[in-house]
């Protein structure tokens, strides 16, 4: 893989993060929106051991092929789980063909969108993260259209009225779950340039600020209605509405469609940087291969929720236990 | 082949045979004039090729002092004294096989071969027709130089050398193409530009295997990268201003004897929106143009397919009274809004295709039939709607304001309508995806097509975001080289 620049690896994991976000189910309240901001900055401190591995020129795709494998299964079936994310927003999004079609309108939105993600990840890492800078740059104009059409109907008492179940550490769990897109970051953050802990901390501090103003402006607007809504960051863009006659759902859709297409693109050069690692002779068709993978595993997470404890553990596991062993490892040699 | 061979044979020394031997490899061609004559008291011939030299310098420069030359003992004394004591023209090479024989008689040199001598002096009396200087048709200017180059490749180069009197301007003349043996001149300041793509551009062009080179569109493969790119890494402009600019900047052009056109290398997508009165108006009028034109690109790609998205997925996006309007105007039209946007852009570019082919008194035969007759008569009978058809329009127009970019804008304009047409702005956004890759993956010599902006670098955005005043330009010495990522 080549070496990207911090603000390349920034844009391309903000836009999976944003894009899980978009995707979120359930209830948002303030002590979610808090459960997850917290939750970052303990994945931050998870991260300190790769982030110290990659200081000394460590990257996933130089270790052993154990763990290069381990990687691999692990972001194939996030990029599974990000087709299965898509597939359930777009129930609320209005896709044109989608909604009209059922089960192949689901899958010819599915196809369409791993067809650019197979195009995307044919050019290499190197386009696809100047891309995601410019895309990353667009989204978050867009993101400030709606987060200040969101002011026009927010209602601070959300912030106090809107009551959950959930406990602090249940939403930091869930924070978690959003967050599978740490492990490209695993595999990438060695393929950076410059110090892997500036490149960390810009990261994580850009993820802060997103998830902030996504989950707060989500609470301020959709609060309100949080118990009847499945999607709360779409139900509250749908709600952001500047101008009283015209409406700026599209916007979002926009949005939404190119950061799927994105997040998806680079769970698969991610994937496939490995999987050249792995096995070098599969040169021909390794992408194709790759996203047909992640539609397969897609079907596994499309039914049932997504939101489940033990994949935050999972994610832990990538992010905090394996480098933490390979460091280990390294100290004792 | 044939020329390799040329290039092995000798020119042979005696006379009636090299004569022979000229007629033999020229097939007997009626333009090769063999003019027979003793000097001297040596036997000699004057060789060259009808038309493309000027009589009156022949005569006068050659012909008049060559015929009065004093009794010499043999030809070696009488090619001596022709070259070191008498000064014919400035352009004086000498040929000592056919290959370079044909080569400088094709390209308007007088060539004097004699008997007893195995090698032929030329003299450069070129004087062929060639169009005169004249303004750019196709880089329209208001402030600045109206010259644009010429098919001449040696006045091409003298009009860039006229701009930069620098000795580290370097111009290097080299043939290619294995028939035509065209001219072709490559520049750059040798002070400004990065080696590494110097000699990577070098190598590229020893590459080229061509017969012929007609066009700046026979060499751009060569220099291009092989991917699959939709907008073109390599600039061409046919005004010596703007290459001598690019120079500057640390780029490298190629000039093509016969096209009017220099190939710069490399190009940035930001270039295409920058023109020379950018640098004459006030900066801050130049900043409001180039936004201008950023957004006249954006309207030229994608307003017939947001437009059609829109009305027929999307009409939340609209107030009621625009709302009211389009739905009332599209129910009147028979075909689907993305059939008649599919038939009005298509027919837009017949008949654009048909203006620009025509000759130009039947061109405008041809604005008068298609703005007047068929516009006015398809929305009279209902067939096209009024406002789809001013939405085509100011796409259309739209695309004109960024004339380089015009190829791609076509083929995008009808991609993004199909895709705005079937999958409303869903479509719209993944085909965006896509192209914004292929934009991000154009690369050519490690300089990316998309650099200031990503890559970012903000030392770029002086010229791109706005235009930043002339001395603060100028003063950061700026090079291509700030964008390579190989660097």
């Amino acid at each position: 893989m080549e070496k990207i620049t911090k603000n390349q690896l920034t844009a391309m994991l903000l836009i999976t993060d944003a894009f899980t976000l978009f995707c979120f189910k359930g209830h948002i309240c303030l002590i979610t929106a808090l459960g997850f901001l917290c939750g970052t900055v303990i994945q931050f401190l998870m991260s300190v051991p790769l982030v110290s591995l990659c200081k000394n020129n460590f990257s996933i795709e130089k270790s052993g092929k154990i763990i290069q494998v381990i990687y691999f299964i692990y972001i194939v079936m996030w990029g599974g789980m990000l087709f299965a994310m898509l597939w359930q927003a777009s129930d609320v999004i209005y896709i044109p063909y989608e909604n009209s079609h059922g089960i192949w309108g689901k899958l010819l939105i599915a196809g369409l969108v791993a067809l650019v993600c197979l195009y995307s990840s044919s050019t290499g890492i190197k386009a696809v993260s100047r891309a995601s800078v410019i895309a990353c740059a667009v989204g978050a104009v867009c993101l400030f259209i709606v987060a200040v059409s969101a002011c026009f109907g927010s209602d601070w008492k959300n912030l106090l009225c809107t009551k959950n179940s959930d406990s602090f550490v249940n939403e930091i769990s869930r924070g978690f779950v959003l967050s599978g897109g740490l492990g490209s970051f695993a595999v990438m953050l060695g393929n950076s340039k410059g110090n892997p802990l500036k490149n960390a901390v810009y990261y994580f501090v850009g993820k802060i600020i997103l998830t902030a103003v996504i989950t707060f402006s989500s609470i301020l607007v959709a609060g309100g209605i949080m118990q009847i809504t499945d999607f709360p960051i779409v139900t509250s863009a749908q709600l952001s509405q500047p101008f009283p006659v015209q409406r700026i759902d599209s916007l979002f859709l926009i949005i939404f469609a190119v950061f799927a297409v994105f997040s998806i693109a680079v769970q698969s050069l991610s994937a496939g940087s490995l999987l050249m690692k792995i096995i070098p002779s599969f040169t021909h068709f390794r992408t194709t291969a790759i996203l047909i993978l992640m539609i397969g595993s897609a079907f596994l997470f499309s039914g049932g929720n997504i939101f489940r404890p033990l994949y935050a553990v999972i994610i832990a596991f990538i992010l905090l236990i394996i480098p933490l062993f390979l460091l280990i490892k390294r100290s004792v040699k | 082949m044939k020329n390799q061979n040329l290039k092995e044979i000798k020119i042979i020394s005696g006379l009636k045979q090299n004569i022979a031997k000229i007629k033999e490899l020229s097939g007997g061609s009626s333009d090769v004039l063999i003019n027979e004559f003793t000097t001297g008291g040596i036997k000699c011939a004057l060789i060259c090729c009808e038309g493309m030299l000027s009589t009156a310098t022949i005569t006068e420069l050659v012909l008049e002092p060559i015929t009065a030359i004093s009794a010499k003992k043999d030809s070696h004394e009488l090619f001596h004294y022709i070259e070191n004591f008498m000064l014919l023209s400035v352009d004086r090479p000498k040929a000592d096989n056919y290959d370079a024989f044909f080569r400088l008689i094709n390209s308007g040199f007088a060539v004097l071969i004699a008997d007893g001598m195995d090698k032929a002096l030329a003299f450069g009396v070129q004087g062929y027709a060639v169009r005169s200087i004249s303004e750019p048709s196709a880089e329209g200017n208001i402030m600045g130089s109206h010259e644009g180059f010429v098919e001449t490749v040696r006045t091409n180069m003298s009009l860039i050398r006229r701009r930069l009197k620098s000795p580290d301007l370097v111009l290097e003349l080299f043939l290619k193409g294995e028939k035509s043996r065209t001219d072709l001149c490559l520049c750059y300041m040798k002070d400004r530009v990065p080696s590494e793509l110097l000699e990577k551009i070098r190598s590229s062009l020893d590459n080229i295997k061509l017969e012929t080179i007609l066009s700046t569109g026979y060499i751009k493969p060569f220099v291009e990268s092989n991917n699959f790119e939709l907008f073109s890494s390599t600039g061409t402009t046919e005004r010596p201003d703007v290459l001598c600019s690019k120079l500057i900047e640390g780029r490298v052009a190629i000039l093509i004897d016969g096209i009017p056109f220099a190939v710069v290398i490399p190009k940035l997508f930001c270039e295409s929106f920058q023109t020379l009165d950018d640098y004459a108006f006030q900066p801050w009028y130049s900043t409001f143009i180039r936004w201008i034109k950023y957004f006249a690109f954006l309207i030229a790609v994608l307003l017939p397919a947001v437009y059609v998205s829109i009305v027929v997925y999307h009409p939340e996006l609209l107030n009621s009274t625009m709302l009211m309007l389009l739905v009332d105007a599209e129910q009147k039209a028979p075909l689907s809004i993305l059939t008649e946007s599919l038939g009005v852009l298509l027919m837009y570019e017949i008949i654009r295709e048909a203006g620009i082919r025509l000759p130009k008194p039947v061109g405008g035969a041809v604005s008068i039939v298609s703005g007047l007759i068929i516009g006015d008569s398809a929305v009279d009978s209902g067939l096209i709607s009024t406002p789809l058809l001013t939405i085509t329009a100011l796409a259309v127009i739209s695309g004109f304001v960024v004339p380089d970019l015009n190829q791609s804008v076509t083929i995008l304009r009808l991609a993004f309508l199909i895709s705005g047409g079937l999958f409303g702005l869903f479509g719209i956004s993944i085909l965006a995806c896509a192209v914004l890759v292929n934009i991000c993956s154009t690369e050519d010599y490690g300089f990316p097509y998309t650099a200031p902006l990503s890559p970012f670098r903000s030392r770029g955005l002086d010229d791109t975001a706005v235009r930043a005043g002339i001395p603060q330009m100028q003063s950061r010495n700026f090079t291509v080289e700030e964008y390579s990522e190989n660097s």
